[in-house]
C-alpha cells in the first residue's frame, strides 16, 4: 500500500511542476549602471531604439553594477565586463591604464564638450583625448543638517558644540582620500596629477608639506578628538545624526531621517577657514571592440544616455545632478536643496583631476592614523614629518 | 560514555599521614555544599555565555522585522514591526505548475530525469534483499528518499525567480550546495576508500602530494580558476554549474576524516568478503558503505553547508550578472555596497531565511558532525 | 645530560631543557627535509635513466609488433588480441597529436616571451594581439599534456615488452573482458582515484604551478592582458618583497640653477634623501654610483651647522672608483614604507593572530566542554545547542552582523552609551590594538563551539580509573586537570592542533568579513593594514590592485611559512602514529 501510495505521489507531482524556468538571452551590449537607475536606463534604452531604428533589433542587458564596483570588476576580465559602464571620475586613470576604455568618436567628442560644462569636460580627458561621456556633475559633497540641531551650520566649531550639546553625532570622512582634501585644499594646498594620453602619470604638484598642510592636519586631528564625530559618509549607516559631509546620492535618504528639520548647505569654516574639495563627475565609458558596428552602436548609446533630455530625466527620476549645460539651466534643478548646496559649495572645490590609485590607499592610512589617535601629542614639526613622508610617497606614483 | 565514577569516600588526612575513611553524612554535607557552590558557578558562566551566544542572533531577527528606516540604527527593538523587509525579498517570485514550453531541452531533461528517477523508485521497491528485514524498512526508505529529491528536483524547477532576485539566488545556492553535497561526497568516497584499504604504487605520494599542495593559500589561483572556466564557457551566466565544478573537482583532497574512519573498520571483514569471492567494488558498496553511514553523513553535510558562506571565488566568478549570484554575494552587496541605501534591514531579513534551514538541518544531524570532527581531530 | 639529571631538574628547568633541545634540533629536521627531497629528485633522475635504457632495449630486442609501436601506440596490444588496451592507446595518441597541432604548439612555441604582438588599434577598433595570460595558461597545461603523453608512451611500450615476455613463457595475455573486470577489483583504486586526480590536476596543480610562474614574471595592473604584454623578470618580484635595508640605490639629479642641484637617493627599500649641494659634488656621486650601483652608502653625524640642524656626511663608496663624500645639513630623510618592512609587519600580526586563534579557543574551548559535561550540570544538550549556533549560521551573515555591531556608531557603542558607561564611542575598528583584540575575541565566538564538541567527544573516551586514582590520591580539580585531561588532550589533539595553526595562518573569512584589514596606516605599504594576514593582504593584492606578481610571491611565502611550522612540529608530536595501528 505504501509502495503504491509513494508512486502514484510522485508521478503526480512529477507530472503536474515540470515547469520551467526560462533560460537567460545574453545580449548585443551590456551596461552597467547602479542599481537605483536599472529601471530608468532600460525605459531610455527603449526610447532610444525607439529613436533610431537601425538599433531596434539590439539586446541590452542592464545590470546593476555601481560607480564603485564597476573599475574593480572590469579590470578582472575586460572581455567579461561590460560594453558600457558608468564609473566615478577617480577610476578613469586605472580604467585607461588598464585599456578598458576606447576614446570617444570625435564627433561625439565635439557634442560632449559643446553641451556639458567645462569642468565635467576637463574630467572626461587623459591628456588630449577624450575618454568617456560625462553624466552628472555631482560628485561632490557638502553638509547636511538638522535644523532643529545645529543653528550655526557655517562653522564647524559651532556644528561640534551644538550635537554635542544635543547628544547627536557629526558625520565626515576622514580616512578617505576625497574627503581629505577638503581640509588641505581648504587650507591653500594643492594636490595634482599630470598625466599623459595613456594614462599614466607624469608629474606631481603637491605642497601639503608645508605650515598650510600642517593646518590641515591639525584640523583634522581637532575633529576627530571631538566625542561628537563619527567617520562615516554614509547617511544610510548613520545612526545618530546630528550633521553629515554627504552627497547628493544621499540626498532621499537624509531627507526621510531628518523630516521637516532636513537642511543642506556648503561646508563650513575650521579654525578660520573655509573647507574645500573636489568637484566631481560621473562618467559613461564605452569598452574598446573589435567589431565596428557594435562600437558604432556603443558610441550612439553612450551619447544618447548622456544627452540633455536623458541628464534631465535622470534629475527627475533619482535626482543625479546633471553635467549638461541646459539640463542645469532647468528650474526644478535650481531649486533643489542639495544640488544648490553643491552649487555654492562648489565655488571653493577644485575639478577633480587625475589621481594614481595608490593615491586614495596613502590618504586612508592618514585618515586611519589620525582615528587611531596616533598623531594626537604630535608636536608641529613632527606633523610636518608626517607630510613630507606622505608628500614623498605620493610623488613615488609617477609612472613617466 | 564515561564510566560512572564510583563515590569514593576516602580523603586525605594530612597531618596524620595516612589515608583513612570519613563519615559518610558529615562529608557528604560539606561536599554537597561545594558542590553547590561550584554548579553555581558554571551555570552563572554557562547563562552567561549562552547570552552573548544568542544576542547577536536575537538582534539579527529583531532587526530584520523593524519597520522604521532601512538602515542601521542603534537600538535593538523596532519602533515599528513590519513584514516588509520579508515581502521585499519574494517581490516577483512567482510558483508555476503548468508545463512552459520555451525550451525544449529543459523539457527533455526535466520529463527525463523525473523518468529515471521513477524507475530508480521503482527497481528499488522490486529490488528482492535477501534479508526480510530490510525489504520492509531498507526499501521503503530508500524509495522515500528519491521520493523527497524528486520533490525537491521539481520544486526547484517550478520557481519562476527570473523576476525576483532573492528568490533566484537563493535557488543558485541552493541548488550549488545540492550539487556539492552528492558529488563531493562520491569524490572523497573514492578517494578515502582507495587510501585506506588498497596498498600501491604511489599511495604515500598521492597522500603527500595533497598534503603539500594544501599549504598552498586558496585565493592565489582564484585568477586561474576563472579564466580556466571563462574556457569552458561557466563564468558569468554560467556561474552556478562553474562554481560546482570548481568545488568539486579538488573536493578529493578533503579525504583526511574519511579516511581516518575507514581505517577503524577491520580489515577482516574485506578479507574474508574477498574470499568468499567478492570484488573490490562489492566490498566497497556492499561492506564498508553500509558501515560508513555517518562519515557519509557528515561529508554530505559539509558539502552541503560549504557554498552556502562562499562569497570571494562566487562573487568573482559571477561578476557583473546578478541573475549568478548566490546568497553571499547578493547579501553581502547589500550592506557592503554604497548603492545599496537603505538594504540593512533586508539584509537581516535575508540572512534570517537563509540561517533557517541551515541551522535546522545541522542541528538535526549534529551528532554525525560531532562524529566527524571529533575523529578528524583525533587524528589530526 | 642523561635521564637520571633531567629527572632532577625543576619543572621550568625541564620546559626549558626540552625547548632548548627542540630548537636545537630545528636545522636538522630542516635538512633532513632538504636532504630526503635531493634524495627524492635524484632517485627520480635515475629512474628516469633507467626508464631510457629500458626503451632502447626494448627496442632492439623486440619484435616487429612492438618496434611499431613506437610510432603507433597500442599497435602491439591491438595485434596480439589486447583491443581494448590498444583502441585506447591509439585514441589518446590521436587526440594529443590533434590538441599539440591545432593548438599547443602555438602557446608552447610563445611560452619563453609570453608572446611579443602588442594589442594594437586600427582606426578607433581594437585589434587583440598576444595575450600573455593565455600563453602562459595554456602553456603550462600543455607542458602538462606533454608530460602526461610521455608517461602514456612509455607505459605503452612496456606493455609490449611484458606481452612479448609474457607470450614467450607460453601464458595467455589478458582479454579486454579481463581488463574490464580487473577495473572493479585488483585495480579498483585507479578506477577511484581516476576522476579526483584529474580533478586535483586541473584545479588545483596546474593554477598552483601557474602562479608560482607569475610571482617570475611583471604581469600587474600595468601589463594586463589583453591590452598589454607581461614578461618574465627573473627573481625581481621576491627582492621587492623580501629585501632588507640593500644598497642598491638611485640617484636623481634636478638642477636648480646657481650652481646647486638638488639630488633625490632612493634606496631600494623605498627610503628616500633629499639634498642640495653643488653641480660637481652632485655630478661625482651620481658618478660613483653608475659605475656600480650595489654602491655602498653611509651617513653619519658630523657637527652642527650655524643654525643649530644637524650636519651630515655622506659617502658613497663605488668600487671602482674614488669615495665620493659630500657634506650638507639641508637634507630631508623620509622612510617611505617598503614592502619589505610591511611584509615583516603583517608576518608578525599573522603569527601572533594564528596563536591565539588556535590556543585561547583550544584552553576555552575545553573549559566550556569540562563544565558542561560536569557530572550534576543539566540541561547538557540546551548548552551544546546553543553554542553550537554559530557554527551552523553561515560566517557572512553572523561575522558581517557582528562587525556592523561593532561600528562607531553602532549597537554595541550606542547601548554602552545610553547606559552612560562610556562618553565617546569606543574605537573598535579604528584603532590597531582595539581591532587586533577584538577579532580575536569574535574568533573566540565562533570557535569555541568547534572546540567544545572536539574535547567533549574526547574527554568521553579518558578511561575513568585515571580520575578515580587521582580522586584516591587526593587531587583537587585543578591538579586532576592538569595532570591528566591536559596531557591526555594535548596527546590526542597534538596533530590537530598543528593542522588548526596552519589553518588560522590562512583564515580567511573572520579577517575579511570583520575588519577588511582595516585600520591602514602610513607605515604599511600596498594596501595592507593592520589587522590583515598575509592571506587578505594577498587577497587585496589580487582582487583590489590587481599587483598579481606580489600575491604570487606572497603566496608562495605562505606555503613557506606553513611548510616550514609543519615540518618542524610534526616530529614534535607524540601521537604521530603509525596508521596501519589503527587498523
Amino acid at each position: 500500500m505504501k509502495k503504491i501510495l509513494a508512486l502514484v505521489l510522485t508521478l503526480v507531482f512529477a507530472l503536474s511542476c515540470a515547469g520551467l524556468a526560462s533560460a537567460d538571452f545574453d545580449g548585443e551590449i551590456k551596461i552597467w549602471v547602479a542599481e537605483a537607475t536599472v529601471e530608468f536606463t532600460k525605459a531610455q534604452v527603449e526610447a532610444f531604439k525607439a529613436e533610431h531604428p537601425e538599433y531596434a533589433n539590439m539586446t541590452v542587458t542592464v545590470e546593476p553594477v555601481g560607480e564603485g564596483d564597476a573599475a574593480s570588476n572590469m579590470l578582472t576580465d575586460v572581455e567579461a565586463g561590460a560594453d558600457i559602464f558608468g564609473f566615478a571620475q577617480d577610476q578613469l586613470g586605472r580604467l585607461v591604464g588598464a585599456g578598458a576604455l576606447v576614446d570617444v568618436l570625435p564627433e561625439n567628442a565635439e557634442i560632449v564638450a559643446a553641451t556639458n560644462d567645462a569642468g565635467s569636460v576637463s574630467a572626461v580627458k587623459m591628456g588630449d583625448v577624450m575618454y568617456a561621456y560625462p553624466m552628472t556633475s555631482d560628485n561632490g559633497y557638502f553638509l547636511y543638517y538638522d535644523k532643529s540641531v545645529v543653528t550655526d551650520p557655517t562653522s564647524m566649531e559651532a556644528i561640534l558644540a551644538d550635537c554635542e550639546a544635543a547628544g547627536k553625532s557629526v558625520y565626515m570622512e576622514i580616512n578617505s582620500g576625497w574627503y581629505q582634501t577638503a581640509f588641505f585644499f581648504g587650507a591653500g594646498n594643492t594636490l595634482t596629477y599630470s598625466t599623459d594620453d595613456t594614462g599614466a602619470i607624469t608629474a606631481m604638484d603637491c605642497n601639503y608639506a608645508s605650515e598650510n598642510g600642517v593646518k590641515a592636519l591639525k584640523s583634522m586631528i581637532k575633529l576627530a578628538q571631538s566625542p561628537a564625530h563619527v567617520n562615516g559618509s554614509s547617511a544610510s549607516n548613520a545612526t545618530n545624526l546630528g550633521a553629515i559631509v554627504d552627497g547628493t546620492w544621499d540626498a532621499a535618504v537624509v531627507k526621510e531621517m531628518l523630516g521637516e528639520n532636513y537642511a543642506a548647505t556648503k561646508l563650513p569654516t575650521i579654525d578660520g577657514y573655509q573647507l574645500g574639495g573636489f568637484g566631481g563627475f560621473k562618467m559613461l565609458g564605452v569598452k574598446p571592440q573589435d567589431d565596428e558596428d557594435k562600437l558604432a552602436a556603443c558610441d550612439a548609446l553612450a551619447l544618447y544616455l548622456t544627452s540633455e533630455a536623458v541628464q534631465t530625466a535622470r534629475f527627475e527620476a533619482v535626482g543625479w545632478g546633471p553635467s549638461n549645460l541646459n539640463a542645469q539651466q532647468s528650474d526644478a534643478v535650481k531649486a533643489d536643496v542639495a544640488l544648490s548646496a553643491l552649487a555654492s559649495q562648489l565655488q571653493y572645490c577644485i575639478g577633480q583631476g587625475q589621481y594614481p590609485g595608490e593615491y586614495w590607499t596613502l590618504a586612508t592610512a592618514l585618515g586611519d592614523d589620525i582615528l587611531a589617535d596616533k598623531y594626537d601629542a604630535y608636536t608641529d614639526e613632527q606633523l610636518m614629518e608626517v607630510l613630507t613622508t606622505f608628500q614623498t610617497t605620493a610623488g613615488s606614483y609617477i609612472t613617466k | 560514555m564515561a564510566k560512572q565514577i564510583p563515590e569514593v569516600d576516602i580523603v586525605v588526612d594530612e597531618k596524620a599521614g595516612v589515608i583513612r575513611e570519613v563519615q559518610p553524612e558529615k562529608k557528604l554535607r560539606s561536599k554537597k555544599g561545594h558542590e553547590r557552590r561550584v554548579n553555581a558557578t558554571i551555570y552563572t558562566i554557562l547563562i552567561l555565555m549562552s547570552i552573548i551566544w544568542l544576542c547577536p542572533f536575537v538582534f539579527l531577527v529583531l532587526q530584520s522585522f523593524r519597520g522604521e528606516s532601512g538602515g542601521q540604527v542603534a537600538y535593538v527593538i523596532p519602533k515599528q514591526w513590519t513584514l516588509d523587509n520579508y515581502r521585499f525579498l519574494f517581490e516577483g517570485a512567482a510558483f508555476s505548475v503548468q508545463l512552459l514550453f520555451k525550451d525544449t531541452l529543459a523539457v527533455v531533461l526535466t520529463v527525463v530525469s523525473n523518468l529515471i528517477g521513477i524507475a530508480g523508485m521503482v527497481a528499488f521497491l522490486r529490488r528482492k534483499p535477501k534479508n526480510p528485514i530490510e525489504k520492509s524498512e531498507g526499501n521503503l526508505k530508500a524509495a522515500l528518499l528519491v521520493f523527497a529529491a524528486l520533490l525537491l528536483v521539481n520544486f526547484i524547477r517550478c520557481v519562476d525567480s527570473s523576476n525576483c532576485d532573492f528568490v533566484r539566488w537563493f535557488m543558485n545556492t541552493l541548488i550549488i550546495a545540492l550539487f556539492c553535497a552528492v558529488i563531493q561526497t562520491f569524490m572523497v568516497l573514492c578517494v578515502s576508500y582507495a587510501l585506506s584499504r588498497m596498498r600501491f604504487k604511489g599511495r604515500k605520494l598521492i597522500m603527500n602530494v595533497v598534503l603539500v599542495l594544501g599549504m598552498f593559500p586558496g585565493f592565489l589561483t582564484m585568477i586561474v580558476l576563472y579564466y580556466l572556466l571563462k574556457m569552458l564557457g561557466l563564468t558569468q551566466a554560467g556561474a552556478v554549474p562553474g562554481l560546482i565544478l570548481v568545488s568539486c573537482a579538488s573536493s578529493g583532497m578533503g579525504y583526511y576524516i574519511s579516511k581516518g574512519f575507514f581505517d577503524t573498520i577491520p580489515k577482516s571483514l574485506d578479507e574474508s568478503a574477498r574470499i568468499d569471492g567478492a570484488t573490490r567494488l562489492q566490498v566497497f558498496y556492499s561492506i564498508i558503505m553500509p558501515m560508513a553511514k555517518p562519515i557519509v553523513i557528515y561529508t554530505i553535510l559539509m558539502g552541503f553547508m560549504g557554498p552556502w558562506g562562499d562569497y570571494v571565488f562566487a562573487s568573482y566568478v559571477a561578476f557583473g550578472h546578478k541573475a549568478s549570484y548566490n546568497v553571499a554575494v547578493g547579501l553581502y552587496r547589500w550592506v557592503n555596497t554604497n548603492d545599496y541605501q537603505g538594504y540593512f534591514t533586508r539584509f537581516c531579513a535575508g540572512g534570517v531565511l537563509v540561517a533557517i534551514p541551515i541551522t535546522l538541518l545541522f542541528m538535526a544531524l549534529q551528532k554525525y558532525y560531532v562524529e566527524g570532527v571529533t575523529g578528524g581531530a583525533v587524528k589530526g | 645530560m642523561n635521564d637520571l639529571d633531567f629527572l632532577k631538574l625543576s619543572k621550568p628547568q625541564k620546559f626549558l631543557h626540552n625547548l632548548k633541545k627542540f630548537i636545537v634540533s630545528i636545522p636538522g629536521r630542516l635538512m633532513a627535509a632538504i636532504a630526503g627531497l635531493v634524495m627524492w629528485v635524484v632517485n627520480l633522475f635515475k629512474g628516469i635513466g633507467k626508464g631510457i635504457a629500458d626503451l632502447v632495449m626494448t627496442y632492439v630486442r623486440g619484435d616487429w609488433k612492438t618496434k611499431v609501436s613506437y610510432t603507433v601506440m597500442g599497435f602491439g596490444s591491438m595485434a596480439r588480441g589486447q583491443w581494448l588496451r590498444g583502441i585506447l592507446f591509439f585514441v589518446f595518441q590521436t587526440v594529443f597529436n590533434l590538441y599539440l597541432a591545432f593548438f599547443g604548439i602555438n602557446y608552447l612555441s610563445k611560452l619563453s616571451t609570453l608572446g611579443t604582438v602588442e594589442t594594437a588599434k586600427k582606426g578607433r577598433v581594437t585589434v587583440y594581439g598576444d595575450n600573455s595570460f593565455l600563453i602562459l595558461l595554456y602553456g603550462v597545461l600543455t607542458i602538462f599534456f606533454v608530460a602526461a603523453f610521455l608517461y602514456t608512451w612509455y607505459v605503452n611500450v612496456k606493455q609490449n615488452k611484458i606481452s612479448e615476455q609474457i607470450l614467450k613463457s607460453g601464458r595467455k595475455l589478458k582479454t579486454a573482458k579481463d581488463d574490464l573486470a580487473s577495473m572493479v577489483d585488483t585495480q579498483f583504486h585507479k578506477t577511484l582515484l581516476a576522476l579526483p586526480t584529474l580533478g586535483v590536476t586541473l584545479f588545483t596543480i596546474l593554477p598552483i604551478i601557474f602562479m608560482i610562474l607569475v610571482a617570475f614574471t611583471n604581469y600587474d595592473n600595468q601589463h594586463q592582458p589583453p591590452q598589454k604584454l607581461f614578461t618574465w623578470v627573473g627573481t625581481a618580484n621576491f627582492e621587492t618583497l623580501l629585501a632588507s635595508d640593500s644598497n642598491d640605490l638611485g640617484i636623481d639629479l634636478q638642477d636648480k640653477g646657481n650652481g646647486v642641484t638638488t639630488m633625490t637617493i632612493t634606496a631600494k627599500n623605498g627610503d628616500i634623501i633629499t639634498v642640495d649641494t653643488t653641480d660637481a659634488e652632485a655630478a661625482a656621486a651620481a658618478d660613483a654610483l653608475a659605475v656600480d650601483s650595489s654602491a655602498n652608502f653611509a651617513s653619519e653625524v658630523i657637527g652642527q651647522d650655524e643654525n643649530g640642524k644637524d650636519l651630515y656626511r655622506f659617502t658613497f663608496m663605488g668600487d671602482a672608483g674614488e669615495d665620493v663624500v659630500l657634506e650638507a645639513s639641508n637634507w630631508i630623510y623620509v622612510a617611505t614604507p617598503s614592502f619589505s618592512h610591511t611584509f615583516k609587519q603583517v608576518l608578525l600580526w599573522t603569527l601572533i593572530w594564528a596563536f591565539f586563534a588556535t590556543f585561547l579557543n583550544y584552553f576555552l574551548g575545553m573549559l566550556v566542554a569540562i563544565m558542561i559535561n560536569k557530572k550534576g550540570i543539566k540541561f547538557k544538550k540546551l548548552w551544546r545547542t546553543i553554542l553550537v549556533m554559530t557554527i551552523a549560521i553561515p560566517q557572512f551573515i553572523s561575522l558581517l552582523y557582528v562587525s556592523k555591531m561593532f561600528a562607531a556608531d553602532g549597537l554595541i557603542n550606542g547601548m554602552l552609551m545610553s547606559w552612560g558607561w562610556i562618553t565617546e564611542p569606543l574605537p573598535f575598528w579604528t584603532n590597531t590594538t582595539w581591532a587586533r583584540v577584538l577579532i580575536i575575541a569574535i574568533n573566540v565566538w565562533i570557535g569555541i563551539p568547534y572546540l567544545m564538541l572536539i574535547a567533549t567527544g574526547i574527554l568521553m573516551n579518558i578511561p575513568a580509573d585515571l580520575y578515580e586514582s587521582a580522586r584516591i590520591d587526593g587531587a583537587n580539580a585543578f591538579q586532576t586537570y592538569m595532570k591528566i585531561t591536559l596531557p591526555y588532550m594535548l596527546f590526542i589533539t597534538g596533530p590537530y592542533l598543528l593542522t588548526s595553526f596552519t589553518g588560522n595562518i590562512n583564515n580567511f573569512n573572520v579577517i575579511f568579513l570583520l575588519s577588511g584589514g582595516k585600520p591602514l596606516a602610513m607605515d604599511l605599504a600596498g594596501n595592507a593594514g593592520s589587522t590583515d594576514l598575509l592571506i587578505t593582504w594577498l587577497y587585496k593584492m589580487t582582487v583590489t590592485d590587481s599587483n598579481y606578481k606580489l600575491a604570487a610571491v606572497m603566496g608562495i611565502l605562505v606555503f613557506v611559512v606553513c611548510a616550514v611550522i609543519n615540518l618542524v612540529v610534526y616530529n614534535f608530536i607524540p601521537s604521530v602514529k603509525n596508521e596501519e595501528d589503527f587498523q
